[in-house]
């Protein structure tokens, strides 16, 4: 899994009704666990290896993480539906303290015998949705952002986690930035003693891309990240991007994406087989993670589902194919 | 009883208001109205915006319950435009014995289906036939479509229209040039082509633009033209003949794009589509007393139409119905003879009237909604607005619109020319159809529904008005990515 898993409209709703103050936060805390032990378990029984919580409890991707971060003020009054965006800005130095992701990790633990992953937003994308009002530059607030995470992938890992996936998909909007980023990258992983993903696409925003290119933006620069792992979507855009990996010489792990998230037609294995051969053409099969392209949390629950079980299934085809 | 009078103009109104009050007490005082049934009753008058329109002069709806039975909900609306001078009371008689009437006691009228929502209604069939025998009718009436409309033309050809779109794309590509994000095939699509001539315009237009500003777009282009009708697209060739290379000519569903370009997901970067929504499959719903009441309808031809056509087109009046489906088969030469297959289907069309029923919507989270919508989208809808009113769910141009939406490239836009009610208020004032336009139907397209909807699916939308054309009431929908 990159992360999220399919939002149930039901949990939709609810979010909604506790923003309108109809339900109460014990009761939707409650609802969220009985929605992630339900992620988990779809994810089991679709066959995954490793497992997230499905992160039901995030209203997006940024929201999550904005609340929590010291230091940054959010108008709670600016959402109409709960997967907009609040209004969030910064107007000091942020302090350094935790984001009390831990539970959520113990949780997931809790519940799976899976290997497990955690997936947190990175300090590039949470500095382009946070209105920066005292930092000199955008760089500046990602970095102590970074170092504030840093504290935070440190404690995680001292919980048990084994194997974390910062998501970036900002990157592809602004390959420009590339250059700071990396360094950014660098300091929020700095001493933290897991492997490490990064996961950059185009953007999933309610279900579709944000932009349109080609991953080349990312090299050479991108080598300098002190990660093991990037996690990229292929299914939907094609492999060509793949051959990137011939041109340059890396020792990453890649996370193929080959499950496309924005369409709800549901792949079958031998497709997803197909496009994991392409990737075996330029890595070796233990370089190799396999993942849907992104989150799933557009999709409807049955159509993720499936997708992750025809994930499963030609992932099954091809170690059969390789006699693993 | 409560008189709305909100749909009248002018100060003939008050005069028309006293009219109907008159009468209606009479009525009542003569027993014909039950104190019962007058303590609940609404009067709307003028509500039909168009004059062309399915209505009797006087009709009078009641309410139902999921089980068919009547509650005591009655609305009268009463087109004061309409009224023959001294005919009021007997009209207004004729509607509440038809509507207390037992179905089978009523000898008044032909119905040509059962009660349904209006968007499986057949008066749709008729509005499909027109378009796809275009020519037929243009030919007996003796002048083009596009001259029933508004100003006798498309505000789709407007020069200053099309030649401020063509400076918004040329903007865009040139954003995306800056950026290295042009892509290398620059897909366009036009729903609805109508002539063509919009399109063949824009075409030339951007051509020069492109010319003069020494950029290399143009050949880049590829334009798509869609319509349902394959007699409209071919209609359209001419108009865009001398940019042939570019064209390419797809019959597709205008409520789906999608299902014929799937492929170009997230590829076109603008979708135009003119005075298509209007004209899409369309449904009522009724909020009266905190209550949602779903509108059905049934298409009927009265009785003395029924006679008229009968002696005319040498019909026997209990073969009219089966004369009507041979003309919906998409034959007009069914009575022997190409031209009178014609005239019977342009009167048929004239005589054809809905009549309605509300039916009470117990069960909100299961109703059957249009796609796009459900319960919680139309209870957000809602609380802003009016207590006692009458919307479309525009059925339709929802289903085009969110089919629509994954085909645009992310920096893609759709832009839709078209009459909208922008804001739920309007309904106050007007209720925006359906009419008739020759051989068409149209219906104001509820904007404020088709807004919130966008929103969800990740799109803000604006309404601008159609500034090019004085008195137009047009406005252009624009869509923008929402972050």
């Amino acid at each position: 899994m990159v992360g999220s898993y399919a939002m149930p409209g039901w949990l939709e709703r609810l979010k909604t009704e506790y923003f309108a103050r109809r339900i109460s936060r014990h009761d939707l805390d409650e609802i969220y666990d009985a929605a992630a032990k339900a992620a988990i378990k779809d994810q089991e029984i679709a066959g995954l290896d490793i497992v997230t919580d499905g992160e039901p409890r995030r209203d997006n991707m940024v929201d999550y993480f904005v609340e929590r971060l010291p230091g940054v003020q959010i108008d709670r009054s600016s959402k109409k539906f709960y997967y907009d965006f609040y209004d969030s800005v910064v107007q000091g130095k942020l302090p350094m303290a935790s984001l009390g992701l831990v539970p959520d990790f113990n949780f997931l633990q809790t519940f799976t015998e899976r290997q497990t992953k955690i997936c947190i937003t990175g300090p590039h994308c949470l500095s382009k949705r946070i209105r920066n009002q005292y930092y000199p530059s955008e760089e500046a607030l990602a970095t102590d952002i970074a170092k504030v995470m840093n504290l935070e992938l440190k404690a995680l890992v001292k919980a048990g986690a084994k194997y974390i996936q910062i998501d970036e998909p900002y990157y592809s909007g602004f390959p420009e930035d590339l250059p700071w980023c990396v360094k950014v990258l660098n300091t929020m992983v700095e001493g933290v003693d897991a492997k490490i993903a990064v996961h950059i696409c185009y953007g999933n925003r309610y279900g579709k891309p944000s932009w349109e290119g080609s991953y080349r933006y990312l090299f050479p620069t991108i080598m300098e990240a002190k990660v093991h792992q990037l996690t990229l979507e292929f299914a939907r855009r094609g492999g060509e991007d793949l051959d990137l990996f011939k041109e340059f010489n890396t020792n990453f792990e890649l996370g193929v994406g080959v499950i496309d998230v924005k369409t709800d037609d549901i792949e079958t294995p031998e497709m997803v087989a197909d496009r994991i051969q392409k990737a075996l053409k330029v890595l070796p099969p233990e370089r190799i993670f396999i993942l849907p392209d992104c989150g799933l949390f557009h999709l409807p629950r049955d159509v993720a589902f499936a997708k992750l079980k025809a994930m499963v299934e030609g992932t099954r085809i091809v170690r059969k194919e390789l006699g693993r | 009883m409560i008189v709305k009078l909100n749909h009248l103009q002018g100060k003939a109104a008050a005069t028309s208001a006293q009219d109907v009050i008159g009468t209606v007490y009479t009525l009542l005082e003569e027993g014909h109205i039950e104190k019962a049934q007058f303590a609940r009753l609404q009067i709307e008058l003028d509500w039909i915006q168009y004059k062309q329109n399915f209505r009797e002069v006087v009709i009078a709806t009641h309410g139902y319950n999921e089980q068919g039975q009547q509650v005591p909900i009655m609305d009268v609306h009463v087109d004061t435009r309409q009224v023959v001078p001294g005919c009021l009371r007997a009209a207004l008689l004729r509607a509440l014995a038809h509507s207390n009437a037992p179905e089978p006691q009523n000898q008044d009228r032909l119905p040509l289906e059962q009660f349904q929502s209006m968007r499986t209604s057949i008066v749709w069939e008729f509005n499909k036939l027109y378009w796809s025998r275009l020519k037929d009718w243009e030919m007996a009436t003796g002048k083009g479509y596009e001259q029933a409309l508004p100003g006798g033309q498309s505000d789709g050809h407007n020069p200053e229209a099309i030649a401020d779109s063509v400076t918004d794309f040329w903007t865009l590509l040139r954003d995306l040039e800056s950026k290295n994000q042009l892509p290398p095939e620059i897909y366009l699509l036009e729903i609805g082509v109508g002539t063509g001539t919009r399109c063949g315009m824009w075409l030339t237009q951007f051509r020069g633009v492109d010319q003069e500003r020494g950029t290399d777009y143009y050949p880049k282009l590829r334009v798509l033209l869609g319509d349902y009708s394959l007699a409209t697209l071919d209609m359209s060739r001419p108009a865009v003949e001398e940019h042939a290379d570019l064209c390419s000519f797809l019959v597709l569903d205008a409520m789906n794009p999608l299902k014929t370009l799937s492929f170009l997901r997230h590829k076109i970067m603008q979708v135009h589509t003119t005075n298509v929504y209007d004209n899409l499959p369309d449904e009522e719903v009724v909020r009266r007393d905190g209550k949602l009441y779903f509108v059905q309808v049934r298409a009927y031809v009265p009785m003395a139409e029924v006679v008229r056509l009968s002696t005319e087109f040498d019909i026997p009046p209990d073969k009219l119905r089966g004369t009507v489906s041979r003309l919906l088969s998409g034959s007009t030469d069914f009575l022997g003879d190409p031209e009178r297959g014609v005239a019977f289907w342009m009167q048929l069309w004239n005589a054809m009237r809905l009549e309605e029923r509300l039916v009470l919507v117990e069960d909100l989270p299961d109703f059957p909604f249009p796609q796009g919508l459900d319960a919680g989208k139309v209870e957000d809808v809602l609380k802003e607005a009016p207590s006692d009113f009458r919307f479309h769910l525009s059925s339709g141009a929802l289903a085009s619109f969110l089919n629509t939406l994954p085909l645009l490239h992310p920096r893609g836009y759709l832009q839709v020319q078209d009459i909208f009610v922008t804001d739920l208020d309007q309904y106050r004032l007007g209720f925006y159809g359906p009419g008739k336009l020759d051989g068409s139907l149209l219906n104001w397209v509820n904007g404020a529904l088709l807004k919130e909807v966008a929103e969800r699916a990740g799109y803000n939308v604006r309404f601008a008005p159609f500034h090019y054309r004085k008195g137009s009431r047009t406005s252009v929908l624009y869509t923008t990515r929402r972050e």
